[in-house]
């Protein structure tokens, strides 16, 4: 009883943030939406991952491949957009599940921006890494058997992470969707977009093999 | 100098949370301005002067790209100056650009302040009772990336003197790099466990276990929190209550001079010089204090 109550008070906190939100920034309402979408959308996971009777091993390792995400990401700043914090990110949910690929993905944002800034885009970068993370982890066994699919979620999770990107910049500009900036935008990003997806193809088809016998041989030796 | 750091991370957290909401999801050009200049003012007395120099270098040009690219986009506007390519360039459009370059950048530069004045232990403080769990991976994770550059950094100097990265080309550097990366990999996953069992062997998670904190809760922080939650009650009465309207398009709406309006204004202004202030008065009292002795 006592439960249903408080699941029933989030929800209607969730809503009313929402709706004054709406009422109060009639001009940017959509990206008020979206921003508080996003931040929203983490919530329940993170609840999930605090109320799970998790290993204290298994919050090291995350921790682990959370900061070894962020190094890789300041190792390749030179490097616009050539990152392997993606491949990173679906390693550990092809190995350790969803949730695992979720909490990597999305406190490998915070923290990251931590030392790049954080901005109105760490709620969308949080939410994009770990969704890429969590159906990583979803679809683990077609990804660790085929190159292949491994590839094209490489190149899928680039398009889908550079798209999200310009939604959001699109929405927050001009207060709605404008199509004609949109186009623009994606087309001024999409040199990004192909270096993320190149990017994300090369770094998982040379890690997914060798990182995946250390996680293995970890798995194994410490019984996670 | 970081006065204004000084205080608790919830008034701090609350500060920035109601500025930011101002600066990013109002349109009122008024209330842009004045999140702007509060924002300049204050990473000015943040930063050290090369880094203000850099800092004009980056966003002086990205605000012209913004206002001037606008026009581009969006017919919009009643008021056409002049034809591009058989498209109307407004006044609407032109003016619109430069608010939402006074916008973005704003809202940028305020979060320059934010990430300047909240650390890691202030976040960390901030959300540890919340999320007990996430919080000790986020600190983790905060400890392990200063030690794993470290070791980094060994690793590849103990590889370069047994003759890697030797040849210039891109492969072999991204062959060379990815398998120091690899070493860290298996270093940093072994060492790491140790850290686990240690933490295991000490009673992580039992009950009644306490953390350290340097952060105490003044009467400062009642003061500034008070005042900045009150102004902000006001700031938000004025939004909500349509004082602060503001529309671009077709045309440019007039300003709202209205007495209530003015109330709004500069509720929201000090607020957002509340910090630039604050950094000032203790900058002087420093000095004041040096001239002393």
């Amino acid at each position: 009883m006592k439960k249903r109550l408080l699941f029933g008070l989030v929800i209607l906190i969730i809503l009313v943030v929402i709706f004054s939100g709406m009422m109060l920034f009639k001009d940017k309402q959509y990206a008020w939406i979206s921003i508080s979408v996003a931040v929203l959308a983490c919530v329940p996971f993170f609840l999930q991952f605090e109320k799970r009777n998790n290993d204290i091993k298994k919050l090291v390792l995350i921790a682990v491949m959370v900061s070894l995400s962020v190094i890789s990401r300041i190792i390749f700043t030179p490097l616009p957009g050539f990152k392997p914090v993606t491949a990173l990110v679906v390693i550990t949910a092809m190995y350790f599940g969803s949730e695992a690929g979720f909490m990597t993905g999305a406190l490998s944002a915070v923290i990251s921006n931590f030392y790049f800034g954080q901005g109105p885009w760490t709620p969308f970068q949080m939410l994009i890494w770990g969704l890429i993370g969590f159906f990583g982890g979803v679809f683990a066994k077609r990804l660790l058997e085929s190159k292949f699919d491994l590839a094209m979620y490489g190149v899928l999770s680039g398009i889908v992470f550079s798209s999200a990107m310009d939604t959001w910049s699109v929405l927050w500009v001009d207060g709605s969707f404008n199509v004609s900036r949109f186009l623009t935008t994606v087309i001024a990003s999409s040199q990004f977009m192909i270096i993320y997806a190149v990017s994300n193809v090369i770094f998982l088809l040379l890690f997914s093999k060798p990182i995946g016998k250390f996680l293995d041989r970890i798995k194994t030796k410490f019984q996670l | 100098m970081k006065a204004f750091g000084n205080y608790h991370p919830a008034t701090l957290m609350i500060y920035f949370i109601s500025v930011l909401l101002v600066a990013m999801f109002v349109s009122n050009l008024v209330l842009q301005l004045l999140s702007l200049s509060g924002a300049i003012l204050f990473s000015v007395m943040l930063q050290k002067r090369s880094e203000i120099l850099g800092n004009i270098g980056f966003y002086i040009p990205l605000f012209l790209l913004i206002a001037i690219t606008n026009p581009l986009f969006s017919h919009n506007g009643v008021t056409p100056l002049f034809f591009l390519n058989g498209n109307p360039v407004t006044f609407e459009a032109i003016i619109y650009g430069i608010a939402i370059a006074v916008m973005i950048v704003g809202v940028m530069i305020w979060f320059k302040c934010y990430g300047e004045i909240m650390s890691s232990d202030k976040f960390l403080y901030l959300f540890g009772k919340a999320i007990p769990k996430l919080s000790l991976v986020l600190s983790m994770a905060f400890r392990f990336i200063p030690l794993f550059k470290r070791q980094l950094q060994k690793v590849n100097k103990a590889q370069k003197a047994l003759g890697l990265y030797s040849s210039k080309s891109f492969m072999d550097k991204l062959r060379s790099s990815s398998s120091v990366f690899m070493a860290m990999i298996s270093w940093s996953l072994e060492n790491s466990m140790d850290t686990s069992d240690s933490m295991k062997a000490r009673g992580y998670g039992l009950k009644g276990r306490t953390t350290f904190t340097l952060f105490r809760l003044y009467s400062d922080d009642i003061v500034l929190m008070t005042l900045c939650v009150s102004l902000m009650a006001i700031t938000f009465t004025g939004i909500a209550t349509g004082l602060t309207d503001f529309h671009y398009y077709p045309y440019i709406s007039n300003l709202n001079r209205s007495p209530s309006a003015i109330i709004i204004y500069i509720a929201f202004g000090t607020i957002s010089f509340l910090p630039f202030v604050i950094e000032v008065k203790e900058a002087l009292a420093w000095k004041y204090y040096i001239s002393k002795i």
